[in-house]
């Protein structure tokens, strides 16, 4: 028998019980489309978010003191007998392949200006924060160049705060206090929008040196080593050891790659999808079962049909095919169905909620219609054995 | 036709078509034991952490250095530094308020804890004796940090369990010195392992007197300072208070936030729950699914029965005791597929606490509730296609047909 | 063409045993017109099945053109049924879904053959027996007659050498049987060895060859 013939076949005996046949396939459709629409979400999230970390750029390396952790953050951020200094982050600025080196002390405080206040966050970075980070000034300059260990009291604002301070009037040059510390204006960075919930405009960009006096800390929260495009991370992680080791007699410091990062992010995100993924597959064992019921229904009624067909010289193989392609069609329609349900789904529901991130990969379509298919295999094999294994002589006279 | 008689013929129809009547409960059950079980997983995991929060106290007050305008309060918990320490003379000034019956000041840092030539890097907590009731820790053996003046440094330690099998392993700690960074201090307790702590291993900390830990780190600022109310009503005034009488200290600045235990538990509470229903809803799709299953059935069953409707509304039945008949033989299908999965469901739920302890995972009763009403609903639903079907055949044509 | 000897085909019914067949052994010359006759349960139709290689003997050798067949695979015997042998059944086993024309198709697009090929010869057989004007109807749509000859022109369509009907006409009035039972004649003149199991006298008295069965044996053989 020729596959053209087989499928022919299938299709006339699925097309000759309509209203059973879509019903069937709905059930498969609900589930491949529950499936698809919250893989899309999870996909959705999953990117976004990477998305949102990786604007930062991913050649990155973070440092933090302390090696054990509390309150799932290194607790040397907050307290430790080594602190991480400044001059610690003047060393590994020669480490090879590090293009930039930001020591990031941060906090929070009252600034002043043009007769306004307000509570803001305060990021005590080096000059080259910008570089690092992808950040953009929008006017004037980000801080200068200067001794990392007398800097002058410049300030840049994030592009928030520079509108509640100073509304669109120009602020270079401008006077604020910050903390009671006075500091001039001299730039402010283009908006950056909200990353995971924090507000990256609502800040005030002062040297480390002067964070550090202000807020009363003998070191750094962190430092953030960026490494050139195409280098060797591992190389960097090994430098950044090395050099801190012999400056601190012991390992006293967290280092984290934004790509080990990344990666743990990515693998609990991936489970999430998986598993939502995986709760809507629900559904779909129930629509198996559906196909299986079907199935097993249609080969009794059609028990005289398949003695026919032994009797017209059709091989139990033959049977056994037919049947098992009447439930592959049957699931894969119901696949299609649901693929056209579940992204049509994920569409509207983007258009809906704007804010809401959805992704449908190729990869996702293609994988969602093999498990129709593999779905209805596994539905029909029963049923389709009970055929195949008919006496034709008893098939022919059941009626 | 009396309802008793009516569920016979619709349970003899079923049961003469054993095999599919037992997927169509198969189909069902599984929608209703997804279900159960995911709610109750989700439920397993609200009470799970609200249980954790209760265990602290809910008439904890949190006192936070730093405030942010924008962001809020789940983000001011990440504030960082301050101009303004939050110090051990604001402690003392909330300790001494009316409404409070407990107060202890917390701060954290990182040390190397050495002892010979065992070394590690350890999370170090300066506090008060008042942490211990605070936190609802207790002692595996020897005492707390003592009572006393908080601006007193006692180089003493209370240490975790794990700290303690890995520096003095089988050996005495009590009264054994162990050093921190470039102090030494004298352990006189060992902290027990069965307290629950969010977010933090009690096991692998060692506890000093605050004063002690400032002068270790070489900082006057605390953390956080853990507020205990004397009574719910209480709270929020004392919220107020601590809010004025630290601007009051602060030269007028309110440069604090002040959480209650009760707020972020009910963040988490209602995040639980939305996941919860969320996780329900996608299970009761599986449901939606099932019902359609059962009116392909029993479009099916119609359809090959036609003789036996003719037969019945040859013998007098009416449209409507027709309609009633497969109406009832869903009905029956879909509640009992509902009923099967309950079990199902239970035993899942019953597995799981089985395996974790810690997981109370009791679907909640809304859940199984809405679980039978959708199930028993869905046959009703469903079931009306078909019935009126098998209603409308002319008697003449179905007998023949 | 058809050698039997000592052919036992004996049902297990309960705990009874039923000796359906009764060492049977015959002898079918190519292009034979036997007719198969006798009460019900006197075992034709057994006989009749164990030619289409339907049934299996419970002992005895079945030669179809000189080969043995009784210990063939169940393939094998199925690809023999495809493509020597010819099935008419009294209640016409169409497939219900399928046009007249697919009917009588079935057995090509069973055996993988080209589908031009296909049409070319079923246009051929419909033209035939003069059903060309129905080759789109579907079964309900046509009478008794018309579908014994739908049901003949699939039986043949494979071009079989032994032709097995059983009952063609029990489920036809005497004019369209009439009229089958010519079809049937007519492509036995033209060489295929037909065998007809049949209650009906007028019918089976037409053969060439007269088979009367009693409880499980030929008890007479008759010719001319």
């Amino acid at each position: 028998m020729r596959s053209r013939d087989f499928v022919g076949f299938s299709l006339s005996s699925v097309m000759a019980h309509r209203t059973r046949s879509i019903l069937t396939t709905m059930g498969i459709a609900v589930g491949i489309a529950a499936v698809v629409l919250l893989t899309s979400i999870g996909e959705g999230v999953n990117r976004f978010v990477l998305a949102e970390f990786t604007q930062f750029g991913t050649n990155i390396v973070a440092i933090n003191p302390g090696k054990a952790t509390t309150f799932g953050a290194p607790t040397g951020v907050f307290n430790t007998v080594r602190p991480l200094s400044l001059e610690d982050s003047d060393a590994l600025n020669r480490i090879p392949y590090v293009t930039s080196v930001v020591p990031v002390v941060q906090g929070n405080a009252e600034v002043e200006g043009s007769g306004r206040q307000r509570r803001t966050m305060v990021y005590g970075v080096g000059s080259q924060f910008p570089e690092a980070f992808k950040f953009l000034v929008a006017a004037g300059d980000f801080l200068p160049d200067d001794d990392p260990r007398a800097p002058r009291a410049y300030a840049v604002l994030g592009s928030k705060l520079k509108s509640e301070l100073f509304g669109d009037a120009n602020a270079l040059g401008e006077r604020i206090r910050v903390g009671g510390d006075r500091y001039r204006v001299v730039g402010y960075m283009q908006s950056k929008g909200q990353v995971l919930g924090f507000d990256l405009d609502d800040t005030v960009y002062i040297p480390a040196a002067r964070a550090l006096d202000l807020f009363g800390r003998e070191g750094l929260m962190e430092i953030d080593v960026l490494y050139a495009e195409g280098a060797p991370a591992d190389e960097v992680v090994a430098g950044v050891n090395r050099v801190l080791v012999s400056r601190h007699g012991g390992e006293d410091f967290t280092v984290t790659t934004q790509q080990q990062m990344l990666d743990v992010l990515g693998s609990v995100l991936g489970v999430l999808t998986f598993a939502v993924g995986a709760l809507g597959g629900i559904s779909l064992l129930v629509g198996g079962v559906g196909i299986l019921t079907i199935m097993i229904i249609a080969v009794r009624e059609r028990t005289s049909e398949i003695g026919l067909l032994r009797a017209l010289g059709a091989t139990r193989q033959q049977i056994l095919r037919v049947f098992l392609g009447e439930a592959v069609i049957l699931s894969s329609l119901g696949g299609l169905m649901g693929l056209v349900l579940g992204i049509g789904g994920a569409w509207l529901l983007h258009l809906a909620i704007p804010a809401m991130p959805v992704h449908t990969p190729v990869s996702y379509i293609l994988m969602a219609e093999a498990m129709a298919v593999v779905i209805g295999l596994a539905a029909g094999v029963t049923p389709a054995r009970r055929a195949a294994a008919m006496e034709p002589l008893e098939a022919l006279r059941a009626e | 036709m009396r309802l008793g008689d009516t569920g016979k013929f619709a349970a003899q129809s079923l049961i003469r078509a054993r095999g599919r009547t037992l997927l169509m409960l198969l189909a069902m059950s599984i929608g209703v034991s997804a279900v159960v079980i995911l709610t109750g997983l989700g439920e397993g995991a609200r009470r799970f952490v609200t249980g954790e929060f209760a265990s602290l106290g809910t008439n904890l007050v949190i006192v936070i250095p730093g405030r942010s305008e924008t962001t809020g309060g789940a983000a001011a918990l990440m504030a960082g530094e301050t101009p303004r320490d939050l110090t051990v003379d604001d402690y003392l000034a909330l300790s001494r308020n009316p409404l409070v019956s407990l107060a202890a000041p917390v701060m954290v840092g990182a040390a190397g804890a050495a002892r010979g030539r065992l070394e590690r890097e350890i999370s170090v907590v300066g506090t008060t004796s008042e942490f211990l009731k605070i936190r609802h820790l207790s002692m595996d053996r020897g005492k707390f940090l003592p009572g006393g003046d908080p601006s007193r440094a006692v180089n003493v330690c209370v240490i975790g369990e794990k700290i303690k099998q890995e520096l003095f392993g089988k050996e005495q700690a009590l009264g054994e010195w162990l050093r921190l960074g470039d102090r030494r201090f004298r352990v006189i307790g060992v902290l027990a392992t069965g307290g629950r702590s969010i977010g933090v291993d009690i096991q692998e900390l060692v506890v000093i007197p605050v004063a002690s830990a400032q002068a270790l780190f070489n900082s006057p600022g605390l953390f956080r300072i853990l507020v205990e109310a004397r009574s719910r009503d209480v709270m929020p005034r004392l919220q107020d208070q601590i809010r004025r009488t630290i601007a009051e200290r602060h030269q007028g600045e309110e440069d604090v936030t002040v959480v209650t235990q009760d707020a972020v538990l009910a963040t988490f509470d209602n995040i639980l729950r939305a996941l919860t229903f969320t996780v329900g809803g996608i299970g009761a799709i599986s449901l939606a699914v099932a019902g359609i299953l059962i009116m392909n059935i029993m479009l099916v069953a119609v359809s090959q029965r036609t003789r036996e409707i003719g037969l019945l509304k040859a013998v007098g039945a009416t449209r409507g005791q027709v309609t009633m008949l497969f109406l009832s033989e869903a009905v029956l299908l879909a509640s009992l597929g509902g009923l099967l999965g309950l079990l199902l469901g239970y035993l899942g739920t019953t597995a799981i606490h089985g395996v974790y302890p810690d997981m109370d995972s009791q679907a909640p009763l809304w859940a199984v509730l809405a679980a039978i009403g959708v199930s028993s609903l869905t046959g009703l639903v469903f079931g009306i296609v078909p019935a009126r079907r098998a209603a409308a055949l002319e008697p003449v044509e179905a007998l023949n047909g | 063409m058809i050698t039997l000897e000592g052919i036992n085909r004996i049902f297990q019914v309960g705990d009874q045993q039923v000796h359906a067949l009764d060492d049977i052994s015959l002898t079918i010359q190519p292009g034979e017109y036997l007719s198969l006759m006798g009460p019900s349960g006197s075992g034709k139709s057994t006989l009749l099945n164990i030619l289409g290689l339907l049934d299996k003997p419970t002992s005895g050798r079945y030669l179809l053109e000189g080969r043995e067949v009784t210990s063939l695979s169940d393939d094998e015997q199925a690809s023999v049924r495809g493509e020597k042998i010819g099935f008419v059944f009294q209640f016409f086993h169409l497939v219900p879904r399928m046009s007249a024309f697919e009917n009588v198709e079935l057995p090509l697009v069973l055996a993988g053959m080209a589908p031009s090929v296909r049409r070319e010869r079923v246009h051929v057989i419909l033209e035939q027996l003069g059903l060309m004007d129905r080759a789109h109807h579907r079964p309900d749509q046509l009478s008794g007659g018309q579908r014994q000859r739908i049901a003949i022109a699939r039986a043949t369509i494979m071009k079989p050498s032994l032709l097995l009907a059983d009952e063609p006409t029990g489920n036809l009035d005497s004019r369209s049987g009439t009229d089958v039972v010519e079809v049937l004649e007519q492509l036995n003149a033209g060489g295929i060895t037909l065998v007809v199991v049949t209650h009906d006298g007028q019918v089976g008295k037409r053969a060439g060859r007269r088979l009367r069965m009693v409880d499980g044996a030929i008890v007479k053989d008759e010719r001319g």
